[in-house]
């Protein structure tokens, strides 16, 4: 069952993440990427949050290493744009001055970390490695959500409700009584919907659901 | 001896006794030609009186036609020094008037040899006995009247006129001793001279019976013009004594004033110095008078000054020597001192003196040294504060390049552990370090500059170069406050002479205050920045918020020191700013925006002008 899930997983695997990098000053900038690229991870550099806004790509996975004191928009201010667009990218703050209520903002608006100048690498590439990883998870749950919805979209009405009565944990026989008809047909609807949902074993079938939250509406 | 006589002879003898005693007056002053001409004319006038005196007791016809004509001569005489007289004493008459009565009285004098017995009868055919007051018998012509009487007659009556004309030009000119003179002077010759000649005219041309007589019109001319002068000679012995009390009354001046005063001649010779000039110079004043006035002078201008000396003689006008340079006095002993000197020139009949004040302004210049020696010190606080307020801004511009620094050497480190090792990437990596590690230099440099206690040097500096520094100082307090920075620097600016530290102390204060005005007003926080060359070619850096202004009536306030609207500071900012620009020989002050906010000008004269 396990390796069927994983399979799903597998097969929705992307490429590798981007660290996108936001610093108003080129030296600073340059060596960052200079780093990171010295611990292998993929980077895009941009010195200013416009040219940032302009060129990321919203659906790849990654982060941004975001300066806080930037010229025009400043870091604070990105990461309110970024919220609105309703973008998922996880942020961390790098900023020359420990500012204890912008970091306090930058928390509390959602950012994944904040990192003083100068940093530390070991410090800046495994805060970089846990968020691309916490985001990864993140971004694989959301990605499988979605796709088990898609295919339980293509359930019929019926088969739905069979479904449901299946994650309640009754049998054949009591559904058919349950929905009035007879048990060889809640047995054809079942064997459809295992089908469908591109499960062999109700286990399965049964994990699938409750990741898509059909079995708390069934228990109603 | 009838009365007749006596009364002629004592005329003759008075006239004479003025005339000499103005001779004498003459020879003692040369150049007082008047009494030379009263002289003449008193004599004159005598002479021609003996002749009249003469005349009225000739005894034949042919007698009394020589008196007439040698008459002519004193009268002509008389007539001509009138002439001169009035020109010379009233400064007035017309020339063309004056030539033409002594062209007419010249030739008179020539008809008078030439033609007939004299110039008033063809010929004298008997004598007229008249019996005159008192019973004096005296004796007159009878004969055929010369018809060239006309020209001697003609002199007359032009003198008349120019005697008249002159007096109402003194009159016109105005002033008491010019109206006396017009009208005594002036009013009693024009008077005995029209009666004494239509007398004599109708004399002779026998409308009147009774003797020509002009003695006594032309003695009270002499009396008149006698008074005159001798007033002169009283009026000049009073101004004498004025002199005197002025010249004291100057002498008491020059003693008083706590100056030294030196007068100086044209050839430079000290003729006068007063007591103040010997704690100045450490000389006895009896030393100085005789020396040259560049025994007071370091050496090195002495030379020099002699040429100034000369040029100030061509074109003297009071007026404070060597302007804009610094003067040094030299004493006795040799020791140097600072002084302020001032020149005025007196023009005097032996020529030109100019009396050398001299200021000794060693200890003016010791305060000054203070005062400046404070201003400094104090800019040097206030720049520390300054920088205390900037420290933030100060350690994020350090803080970027050891950022740069530490992470570059950490790739370094990362690429090098690698197998096989990335020794490529070092090369790069090692410049980049080195570049970082001169930034973070610059800004420890700059700094350690600003904070250095230090004499205030001046040079060239391109005030551009100091907005930008100041500007790169700021930046990061300036994206802290959401504060946009434009700058218009004009190209091709003039040089500012000054110190590079106190200018930047200046403009970082400038953009303080305008991030300050700002705070708290709308979102579009935004400083202009403008350096621009005035019309008078200097130099002046701008700096405009878009802040709330400030009250017109606290323009000027805001340079006063203690005065602040800031909830932190001293408000000593702007006051020594401004005494920073000031020292520089420049100017600091305040503007409202038209729109919105206030700008701050600062002109500075550049290296050039």
């Amino acid at each position: 069952m396990r390796i069927a899930v994983e399979g799903i997983l597998m097969r929705m695997k992307e490429p590798a993440p981007i660290v996108y990098v936001v610093d108003d000053d080129p030296e600073v900038l340059k060596a960052i990427e200079r780093l990171l690229e010295s611990a292998g991870l993929e980077c895009a550099t941009f010195p200013s949050p416009r040219q940032f806004l302009e060129r990321y790509d919203r659906d790849a996975a990654g982060c941004l290493v975001l300066d806080l004191q930037l010229p025009g928009l400043n870091g604070l201010e990105l990461q309110g744009l970024l919220e609105q667009q309703a973008s998922q990218l996880p942020i961390i703050f790098l900023t020359g001055r420990g500012d204890i209520a912008a970091s306090v903002r930058a928390m509390k608006q959602g950012a994944s970390d904040f990192l003083t100048k100068p940093v530390d690498d070991a410090l800046l590439i495994a805060t970089i490695r846990e968020v691309l990883a916490k985001d990864e998870a993140l971004r694989a749950a959301r990605i499988q959500r979605e796709r088990i919805a898609k295919r339980l979209a293509t359930l019929t009405e019926r088969e739905r409700q069979v479904l449901e009565h299946i994650v309640a944990g009754r049998l054949n026989k009591e559904i058919a009584a349950e929905l009035g008809t007879a048990e060889k047909t809640i047995k054809f609807h079942r064997a459809n919907l295992m089908r469908k949902m591109d499960v062999r074993v109700v286990a399965d079938l049964v994990k699938l659901a409750e990741r898509a939250g059909v079995g708390s509406t069934s228990k109603t | 001896m009838n009365w007749v006589q006596v009364v002629w002879i004592i005329m003759i003898g008075a006239s004479l006794m003025l005339g000499v005693v103005h001779l004498f007056v003459w020879k003692k002053q040369p150049s007082q030609h008047v009494s030379l001409l009263f002289f003449v004319l008193a004599g004159s006038a005598a002479t021609y009186g003996a002749f009249e005196l003469a005349r009225m007791h000739a005894a034949t016809p042919a007698s009394l036609a020589a008196v007439v004509r040698w008459s002519h001569v004193p009268l002509a005489m008389v007539i001509i020094s009138i002439v001169g007289f009035v020109r010379l004493y009233f400064n007035a008459g017309r020339l063309w008037l004056a030539y033409a009565v002594v062209g007419l009285r010249l030739a008179a004098l020539a008809l008078n040899f030439l033609t007939g017995v004299n110039v008033i009868f063809r010929e004298i055919t008997a004598l007229d006995h008249l019996q005159l007051w008192g019973g004096a018998v005296v004796v007159g012509p009878i004969g055929v009247p010369n018809p060239w009487v006309i020209v001697p007659q003609l002199s007359n009556l032009l003198l008349v006129a120019f005697i008249v004309d002159a007096s109402i030009t003194l009159w016109r000119r105005g002033g008491t001793v010019a109206r006396r003179r017009a009208a005594l002077v002036g009013g009693s010759l024009a008077l005995c001279i029209a009666t004494a000649g239509s007398f004599s005219a109708l004399v002779v041309t026998g409308v009147v019976h009774a003797p020509t007589i002009l003695m006594p019109g032309f003695f009270i001319v002499v009396l008149a013009m006698g008074y005159e002068l001798v007033w002169d000679l009283v009026t000049a012995g009073q101004l004498a004594a004025h002199l005197r009390a002025s010249e004291q009354r100057f002498r008491a001046v020059v003693e008083a004033v706590p100056n030294a005063i030196l007068l100086v001649g044209e050839d430079g010779v000290i003729k006068l110095a007063n007591a103040q000039t010997e704690g100045v110079f450490g000389y006895a004043r009896d030393a100085l008078v005789g020396l040259a006035v560049e025994a007071l002078m370091p050496e090195r201008f002495r030379t020099s000054h002699v040429g100034l000396r000369q040029g100030y003689v061509m074109d003297a006008k009071a007026r404070m020597m060597g302007t804009g340079r610094e003067l040094f006095a030299r004493r006795r002993d040799g020791s140097e001192i600072p002084v302020e000197v001032a020149l005025n020139p007196m023009h005097t009949e032996k020529g030109l003196s100019v009396l050398v004040s001299v200021v000794d302004i060693t200890r003016r210049m010791q305060a000054e040294r203070a005062a400046a020696r404070q201003r400094d010190e104090l800019a040097h606080l206030s720049r520390v504060a300054m920088l205390g307020e900037l420290s933030g801004s100060l350690a994020h511009e350090l803080n970027q390049p050891l950022t740069a620094i530490l992470s570059n050497a950490q790739a370094a480190q990362r690429f090098l552990a690698q197998s096989p090792p990335r020794v490529d990437k070092v090369a790069d990596i090692l410049i980049d370090i080195v570049k970082s590690d001169h930034r973070a230099g610059a800004v420890i440099q700059r700094l350690r500059s600003l904070l250095r206690k230090e004499e205030p040097q001046r040079h060239p500096l391109d005030i551009n170069e100091v907005v930008e520094e100041s500007l790169r100082l700021m930046r990061s307090d300036l994206l802290n406050r959401q504060v946009v920075v434009n700058s218009e620097l004009a190209q091709a600016l003039p040089a500012v002479s000054g110190d590079r530290n106190q200018l930047q102390q200046v403009l970082l204060n400038l953009v303080i205050n305008g991030c300050d005005s700002m705070n708290g007003h709308r979102a579009d926080n935004r400083l202009m920045i403008r350096t621009q060359k005035t019309t008078n070619g200097n130099v002046e850096v701008s700096v405009a918020d878009r802040g709330a202004g400030i009250p017109s009536a606290d323009l000027e306030r805001i340079f006063e020191p203690f005065m602040t609207t800031k909830s932190h500071g001293l408000g000593l900012g702007l006051a020594i700013c401004r005494s920073i620009v000031e020292a520089h020989g420049g100017r600091l002050w305040a503007t409202n925006n038209a729109d919105r906010g206030a700008t701050l000008h600062c002109e500075l004269p550049s290296k050039a002008s």
